[in-house]
């Protein structure tokens, strides 16, 4: 073998390997950063650099497209995380307390209702105050609740939603003679893309942002169903609880209120 | 001395053939990389971009109000959606027939998968980014389109419709409204 050194211009295989590399390197850099990015129809090409900053995965924001359109409707505003309502205190909750004398006559002395308003006794606290700040601000409105929040604060909301979250709740009632659970609740209606009621509202999973239903009226919740599946609640981030509502039948809405409402008597 | 000569020849013959051949197979995959971004249309997300999955709902072009499909002025039409658990918002997509369909969607929670039956569309949403994907329907038809990347316990209850109509159907839609969907229709 020669004794010529291996990495050398002088090495005439190095000098070629290297060339050629570095050719299929350019090409196939062409190829990817300016061919195909060219090529694309969704977005005009705007350079070589642009191009590689793309490919790389650089963030770029999309060029301006025409104006949102906004709804002729209020839609929530609160944002769900579970941070929000962190440090609810026990002087949050004395303070709640006191401020829910003025919810007692429909909410109950102990935040279940002898009537058809909802329970809050035990509502996760994201809840009430999230639909506490959608009345506010009108996102969901009713003659009734409406006008009770207009003077609330922040910090009210935040107390009073301590305060009932913190009152022990009523405990689901479901004993074996009442039969089984029906099936919208257990299982959905997969074939009309409803998912079963206990994926977000408890026992088979939790979603973040949807209520407590064991023990509340059967009146409360078929209104409140119908309400979103005719739109005239909105307040829920989205539409999810309007897209389940919307498909379900008229007997479903009866079955799970039924379930969910069922207490001793 | 010569058949050292002769053996050096050979070796280098040897190493040229077989340099040829492995160049060949690179150049071959690069050209079959091209070939099917060009007429296969699989090609990579244009861009990256982002946005913050908690405030979907409050400004910006994923609020529900702007959901649905607007006709551009260039003739085509822009399609936005989400998902979340568990469904697509909005639940029936509408589009025309024969037009270049750019959809944008994205999650509001978790990984999310985003699939129209016989079409080139498959992709995931996954959250704090949009997916942006461009394609065409050729004829009117309706389709499926089932969230394939499991989400949770109620994965199997999340999937949309496409309802693809004709143009002359969709220019009378849009004449009136500047966000369409077929939910509940
Ligand atoms: C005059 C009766 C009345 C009073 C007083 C009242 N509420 Fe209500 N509340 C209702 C009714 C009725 C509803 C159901 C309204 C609807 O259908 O949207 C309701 C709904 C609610 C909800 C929504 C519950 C849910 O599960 O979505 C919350 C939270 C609430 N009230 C909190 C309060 C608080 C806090 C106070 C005291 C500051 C209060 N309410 C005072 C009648 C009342
Ligand atoms: C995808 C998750 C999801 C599924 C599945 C779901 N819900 Fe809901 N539901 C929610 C969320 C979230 C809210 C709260 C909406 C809001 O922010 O106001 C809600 C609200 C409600 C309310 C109003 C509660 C109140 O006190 O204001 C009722 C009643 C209700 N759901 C019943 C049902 C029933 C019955 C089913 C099954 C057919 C069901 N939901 C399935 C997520 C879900
Ligand atoms: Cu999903």
């Amino acid at each position: 073998m020669s004794t010529e050194p291996r990495f050398s211009h002088r090495n005439r295989w190095f000098t070629i390997a290297v060339v050629v590399t570095a050719l299929i390197a350019a090409t196939s850099a062409a190829m990817g950063f300016v061919v195909l990015p060219s090529l694309q129809t969704n977005t005009r090409f705007t350079g070589i650099w642009d191009a590689i900053c793309s490919a790389a995965g650089l963030v770029r924001a999309a060029p301006a497209g025409q104006p949102v359109v906004q709804a002729n409707y209020k839609t929530t505003d609160v944002i769900l995380s579970s941070s929000t309502l962190d440090g609810s205190s026990a002087i949050s909750i004395g303070r709640g307390a006191t401020l829910a004398m003025r919810c007692t006559m429909c909410h109950g002395t102990r935040g279940v209702s002898e009537a058809d308003s909802p329970n809050l006794a035990g509502q996760y606290i994201m809840v009430i105050f999230k639909q506490l700040q959608d009345y506010k601000s009108g996102a969901r409105t009713n003659a009734v609740m409406t006008p009770r929040v207009a003077d609330l604060t922040d910090r009210d909301m935040r107390d009073l939603a301590a305060y009932y979250a913190y009152l022990p709740r009523l405990p689901p009632y479901h004993p074996a003679t009442a039969g089984p659970a029906p099936q919208i609740v257990e299982s959905g209606a997969p074939m009309r893309n409803i998912a079963p009621c206990a994926t977000c509202h408890g026992t088979l999973y939790y979603k973040t942002g949807s209520a407590w239903l064991e023990g509340e009226s059967s009146v409360y919740l078929q209104a409140q169903l119908k309400a979103f599946a005719s739109g005239a609640r909105h307040n829920d981030i989205s539409e999810q609880m309007r897209n389940i509502a919307r498909g379900m039948s008229s007997a479903e809405i009866e079955a799970a209120a039924q379930y969910y409402a069922n207490q001793p008597q | 001395m010569t058949e050292h000569a002769d053996s050096a020849t050979v070796a280098a013959r040897m190493e040229r053939r077989w340099g040829t051949v492995s160049i060949g197979i690179i150049l071959a995959l690069v050209f079959m990389a091209a070939y099917i971004g060009v007429h296969q249309g699989v090609m990579p997300q244009p861009r990256v971009e982002t946005v913050d999955p908690r405030t979907l709902h409050i400004a910006g072009e994923f609020i529900e109000s702007n959901l649905g499909t607007a006709a551009e002025p260039d003739g085509s039409v822009t399609v936005r959606a989400i998902g979340q658990q568990y469904s697509f918002t909005p639940q029936c997509i509408v589009v025309p027939a024969d037009t270049q369909v750019t959809i944008r969607a994205t999650s509001a929670d978790v990984i999310h998968g985003f699939l129209i039956e016989h079409s080139n569309v498959n992709t995931m949403l996954v959250p704090g980014y949009i997916s942006t994907i461009v394609t065409r329907f050729p004829a009117p038809s309706e389709r499926l389109m089932p969230c394939h990347e499991f989400c949770g316990a109620g994965h199997e209850g999340m999937w949309g419709r496409i309802k693809v109509i004709n143009k002359a159907a969709f220019a009378k839609l849009a004449a009136d409204q500047r966000r369409m969907t077929c939910v509940a229709q």
